[in-house]
């Protein structure tokens, strides 16, 4: 009877181990999958002035302290990337910014924009040496742009027009917006619904 | 009342490991979840690196603290001290509205964000915890008792692991959701 109870409890045991595994590998491949099927691109978000519009003019001073109209037609397009100190995906794609920033420099200007407390801001900008970047804080900008999660960012081109914007969490979906600029498209969402 | 002694050893040796790899996470991108220690916004900034110093550290010792017999009832003070520290943070900030910052649990590469399901995860550690403070029952382990505290732990562990994943897919089906 031992016996039976002792190879018995060892073989539930390992049954047991193997469909935890087994539930674990699925739960991870639910989750790939999920991501997999999610909008390519950044996603967007209905609100605030449209693809195609005329963005609004603001007049800003950045934290270096220079004058700034941000959203009037100049030689270059603009992105506006809305971030803040607290959002830990921001940090991470402050890197991918620089970057952009570097080798777009021909035809794209990068704006960093935040709003809050300046203290904590001027200590986000020193700390991450983001003197390179003209960086605006402006509650009103968010406001008119109906930015409700970070990071986001809008791509205006040199006539001041939104040509894409979207909430942005990688390096591929800040690059759909580009794509989205020159195909023409409101969104890579958009275009592939169509094709 | 007394626990049978491998109920105990295996839920401490299943907390070990959630402790040992929670730090191991922590450890291994330190300025990412100092970031996280500052998001919570509970401890002024320059707290903040010292918070996330100190909670790994304690994690790491409490883990040591539960496999040995001797010193299990402090590991489980201080595993369960940790947990009602942590746990009253995400608390505090899902009274706050704040559920979109990282949980910062780590384990797993994607982002955690704060929900109740979180809370309810912690209560389960915790109340493991509270359960290694009953006096065990001593007596002969056999092969068999080895077998049960070592794969017993281990698929705690994995459930504990599929959970988190679980939690992460969360918000993304969400997505789909809102995207459809």
């Amino acid at each position: 009877m031992t016996t039976t109870l002792t190879v018995a409890v060892a073989v539930l045991w390992l049954v047991v181990g193997v469909l935890v595994v087994a539930v674990f590998a699925l739960a991870r491949q639910v989750g790939v999958l999920y991501e997999r099927v999610a909008p390519m691109g950044a996603l967007m978000m209905d609100e605030g002035p449209k693809v195609g519009e005329v963005a609004p003019v603001f007049n800003l001073t950045t934290l270096s302290g220079a004058r700034l109209a941000l959203g009037a037609a100049g030689a270059f397009s603009t992105l506006i990337f809305f971030l803040s100190p607290t959002c830990p995906v921001c940090n991470k794609l402050l890197p991918v910014l620089r970057l952009t920033a570097r080798d777009e420099a021909d035809w794209l200007r990068v704006v960093l924009a935040s709003d809050g407390e300046e203290s904590a801001q001027r200590a986000f900008y020193a700390k991450n040496s983001l003197s390179e970047f003209p960086y605006v804080l402006s509650a009103e900008l968010g406001l008119a742009y109906k930015v409700s999660k970070l990071p986001f960012a809008v791509l205006l081109d040199e006539a001041g027009r939104v040509r894409a914007k979207g909430l942005i969490n990688s390096r591929e979906q800040l690059e759909s917006l580009f794509t989205a600029k020159d195909l023409g498209v409101e969104s890579i969402q958009q275009f592939l619904q169509k094709a | 009342m007394t626990t049978d002694f491998v109920i105990v050893r295996m839920a401490a040796a299943a907390l070990a490991v959630v402790f040992a790899v929670g730090a191991w996470h922590k450890v291994r991108d330190l300025a990412a979840f100092e970031g996280v220690v500052t998001a919570y916004d509970l401890v002024p900034p320059v707290a903040a690196v010292w918070v996330a110093w100190s909670i790994p550290v304690a994690e790491i010792f409490a883990a040591l603290c539960l496999v040995g017999d001797s010193s299990r009832t402090l590991g489980a003070y201080v595993g369960g001290g940790l947990l009602v520290f942590v746990t009253g943070a995400i608390v505090l900030n899902l009274w706050r509205g704040r559920r979109a910052i990282d949980c910062g649990c780590g384990g797993i590469e994607d982002e955690v964000h704060l929900s109740w399901a979180l809370v309810a995860r912690n209560a389960v550690l915790g109340a493991a915890c509270l359960a290694l403070l009953d006096p065990a029952s001593g007596r002969d382990m056999g092969w068999l008792d080895y077998l049960t505290v070592g794969v017993g732990a281990g698929c705690m562990y994995g459930l504990y692991a599929t959970f988190n994943q679980m939690l992460a897919n969360a918000p993304r089906l969400a997505r789909l959701r809102g995207a459809a």
